[in-house]
């Protein structure tokens, strides 16, 4: 009887919200802070959308593992055009879904890290995690993990891998960075961690609440308070093991009706005037060989960068992520 | 009434009807779910986690045991002390307090940390006197802390409102003997408490052995995790539906073989009568252990939440006021949160009337039970169940997402709403049933001239839980947001995702300053108009 009331109480919303469309329209799933008010979502509808003739759909998912969750439930009857925010750790597995659609965006003059590249997959932005602290409150920050290591007077919060794509970073970073010996590794640096919180804003809220000396994040973080609250005490802690990178990617979906648009989109999306727009907005650095704003020329831009290949995340990350969930028990 | 004949039965047969309707809906309504979420067939990558079952299980039993009986004696102290005294702003309060269920648990987590942490109140307050205490919030402790404050607050606003049914004259009776403190507490206050306690308990129990973000936060690393973590890594990293649905399972059976003897005890006699109070004080000795009380429990729960005020109500407040999209968020959240409230009312009236009009334990435990189950689902599974059921239907998620919103909650804040409904109901069955049975008074003429005025109080309580469970929602709607679609707790999560901290207090205060006036103005609202109409 419920089930059929809820069912008429849908059925009697359900025209309201779906107005008569003329232009065709493109939805993109993504992050929700990439689509929020202050987020770069905004004025790349509002830049695409003057010369595309259609109209540009943001659907925000909780995180963008939550997005490409919600396409593989969909399967082909999804809505969304193009899934937006997918980062290197976990292309892998979108692409085994076989739900994604080759792109026929020219990528080759992008500026990208290791010069990543896919078939499937259009990089829109990258940043590399980082220790970020207080300069203030910790002149002399550890310069690697084994000196964070090896400081008990150090606490730093990290993000579970299981729930966050910080968190997953971190796990490669340490693997990237060590190798058989990560397994090794993390039992010493499990002691300086406060706590492993569900998302990357838990922990960086506990970061900003002064109650952990460092947070994982990115060496791009800084430059959020420096530009936006005209704070410079934060600064990303440089690490002699190199940094980890993130790549932000921008899939179409094989289901999309609308491949040419998907694709001018993507086009748009690593154009100057898109690319100009990611910086101050979703604090990750530009593929495109742009003018970065003010402020990011203080920031600190590690030499020795690492990457793990896509595949090989895929095929090891469960376990890996067990070896290091057994240091913390 | 086992003694009640045939005939009086049969004028229940009205609520004995809308209540087993109701049960057996939500039963349905669940295995939907379940049943929705088993037939998606999608390939699970390779290599799924292999979690530690049984090591999450005693985990999770170990803990959320300490809880149940921490929070429980905590609530009965602080009931206790707030019964007997009387200060200026004792109404918010209890309203402050009542908050502790319903706020976000992350902002009740976050406050908790601003006063208790390394850099909070307290240690900035010793490291005055060169007292800085080095300890750490962070580990079972922390849970235990934690989850004690917030469920024993709980437990204290629920027990207030049970200990206040008991009526002047046997106060009076009381006093004229000169009972003293601890003869009183026995006397007239056990009685009405107990019947609470199982279905409190039962509650406390569940929502320790689920909890999520605070074991995520304040527990310091995985050691600590409980198996409803295990489930959500199973959705989110592996994407092994399957696996995290017999997770599920797992925890539902567990936890209702648990649960169940709470449910099928049959609460102690207990009176009821209107709040009008005789305000009777105990003697000095017990006065001031009851002022200690409220002063541990107002540092442990209250100072947490004034943190999470003070840092949100600052100049950071005023730009976010501004904003269009905060009042649309405050708009949906309000609208959602009053449909959810009569929602919930209109269920757990259905099912504890009914209920009430059943004597025999096996049937009111089988009304209550399905209401119970929706608190030990995790929340994932429920907004999986509930996407791949709306799909089916043809309906565009976001369409629905409110509906949703509004009926997950309802679900959820279900068993709370009983826990107040049920034990003042059968107060008033035991005390009215042979006036009711010769006024023949049954159905919905039995409510509006019997129950309805003497529950006042109970109704604006369960219309508040109703109202800030959905209001404070983070979980269920994960998988319906659209960027049109938004609610406070969702503003405030973006704010906090994107560095935005300061726009995230000042939301997270709002979210807190709704709860508390919510909880501080509903009760005596309904109680008047319940008042009104007797």
């Amino acid at each position: 009887m419920l089930t059929r009331f809820v069912l008429t109480l849908v059925m009697a919303l359900a025209p309201a919200a779906a107005p008569a469309q003329e232009s065709p329209a493109l939805t993109i799933y993504t992050y929700d802070a990439f689509a929020a008010d202050w987020g770069p979502g905004p004025a790349l509808k509002a830049g695409f959308e003057e010369t595309c003739a259609c109209t540009l759909r943001f659907v925000a998912a909780d995180s963008s593992i939550g997005a490409l969750r919600r396409v593989q439930l969909e399967g082909n009857s999804t809505k969304a055009d193009i899934v937006l925010g997918l980062d290197t750790s976990i292309v892998g597995e979108a692409l085994a879904t076989g739900l994604f659609a080759n792109h026929s965006v020219d990528t080759g003059a992008l500026i990208v890290p290791k010069n990543w590249s896919s078939p499937s997959f259009v990089p829109f932005d990258y940043g590399y995690f980082a220790m970020v602290y207080n300069t203030e409150l910790m002149p002399e920050p550890p310069t690697s993990f084994e000196k964070l290591a090896a400081n008990p007077d150090i606490k730093i919060v990290i993000q579970d891998p299981r729930s966050s794509t910080p968190g997953m970073g971190l796990m490669l970073w340490i693997k990237a960075a060590y190798g058989n010996d990560a397994e090794e590794a993390w039992p010493e640096i499990a002691p300086r961690v406060l706590t492993l919180t569900r998302s990357w804003s838990e922990a960086y809220a506990l970061f900003l609440a002064g109650e952990a000396d460092m947070v994982l994040s990115y060496t791009t973080s800084p430059a959020y308070h420096l530009i936006v609250e005209n704070d410079p005490r934060f600064a990303a802690a440089p690490f002699r093991e190199g940094h980890y990178t993130q790549i932000e990617v921008a899939g179409i979906l094989a289901s999309s009706p609308n491949q040419q648009l998907a694709n001018d989109f993507l086009a748009y999306l690593i154009s100057p005037e898109a690319q100009g727009i990611i910086p101050a907005t979703n604090w990750m650095y530009p593929v495109a060989d742009i003018e970065l704003p003010e402020g990011f020329d203080t920031l600190f831009v590690p030499q020795k960068t690492l990457l793990l290949d896509d595949m090989t995340v895929t095929e090891n990350a469960a376990g890996w992520i067990g070896e290091m969930l057994n240091s913390f028990e | 009434m086992n003694n009640a004949p045939p005939l009086f039965r049969a004028f229940d047969f009205p609520r004995r009807a809308i209540g087993l309707t109701i049960a057996a809906s939500i039963t349905a309504l669940m295995l939907g779910i379940f049943l929705a979420v088993s037939r998606v067939d999608i390939p699970v990558s390779s290599n799924s986690l292999q979690p530690d079952i049984t090591h999450l299980v005693r985990m999770s039993l170990i803990q959320a045991a300490l809880t149940t009986f921490l929070s429980l004696s905590v609530g009965i102290a602080l009931a206790w002390a707030l019964n007997r005294l009387r200060f200026f702003g004792r109404p918010l309060v209890v309203s402050l307090f009542a908050t502790a269920i319903v706020a976000p648990a992350i902002v009740v987590a976050l406050g908790m940390i601003a006063v208790w942490g390394r850099a909070g109140w307290i240690n900035q307050l010793l490291a005055i006197f060169s007292l800085g205490w080095n300890g750490s919030i962070f580990g079972l402790h922390g849970i235990l802390f934690a989850h004690t404050i917030l469920n024993g607050a709980f437990a204290a606003h629920i027990l207030l409102a049970r200990l206040q049914t008991i009526p002047a004259q046997k106060l009076k009776t009381g006093q004229s003997l000169a009972l003293s403190p601890l003869r009183r507490f026995l006397v007239l206050d056990w009685p009405v408490i107990s019947g609470a306690l199982p279905s409190l308990g039962a509650i406390i129990f569940l929502l320790a052995f689920t909890s999520f973000p605070i074991v995520l936060i304040l527990g310091g690393g995985p050691a600590n995790q409980t198996l409803e973590v295990a489930i959500y890594s199973y959705v989110r990293l592996s994407f092994d539906l399957r696996a995290a649905l017999s997770l599920a399972l797992v925890q539902l059976v567990f936890c209702l073989i648990i649960v169940l003897p709470a449910l099928l005890a049959t609460p102690s006699l207990a009176s009821s009568g209107t709040t009008r109070q005789f305000h009777w004080p105990d003697t000095k000795g017990a006065t001031i252990a009851q002022w200690a009380i409220l002063t541990l429990a107002l540092a442990g729960f209250g100072l947490p939440l004034l943190a999470v005020l003070v840092n949100g109500i600052g100049p950071g407040l005023f730009p976010v006021l501004t904003q269009n999209r905060f009042w649309q968020a405050t708009i949906t959240s309000l609208s959602i949160g009053a449909i959810s409230a009569f929602v919930t009312l209109v269920l757990a009236l259905g099912l504890t009337t009914s209920r009430n009009s059943f004597s025999s334990p096996l049937m009111r435990a089988a009304l209550a039970l399905p209401a119970f189950a929706y608190l030990v689902i995790p929340a994932l599974v429920l907004s999986l169940g509930f996407f791949l059921s709306v799909r089916a239907l043809q309906i565009a998620p976001s369409n629905a997402a409110p509906l949703v919103l509004v009926l997950a909650n309802a679900l959820l804040a279900l068993p709370f709403a009983i826990s107040v409904l049920a034990p003042a109901l059968d107060a008033i069955n035991k005390r009215y049933a042979k006036t009711a049975r010769s006024l023949g008074l049954s159905g919905f003429a039995r409510w509006r001239m019997l129950e309805w005025p003497l529950m006042g109080r109970e109704v604006g309580i369960v219309l508040a839980f109703g109202f800030c469970f959905s209001l404070g929602d983070l979980g269920v709607i994960a998988l319906f947001g659209t960027s049109e679609f938004s609610t406070l707790p969702w503003l405030m999560f973006r704010a906090l995702g994107a560095y935005r901290t300061n726009d995230a207090a000042a939301i997270a205060s709002v979210l807190l300053l709704l709860t508390l006036i919510v909880f501080w103005a509903l009760p005596p609202l309904m109680e008047k108009l319940s008042h009104a109409k007797s």
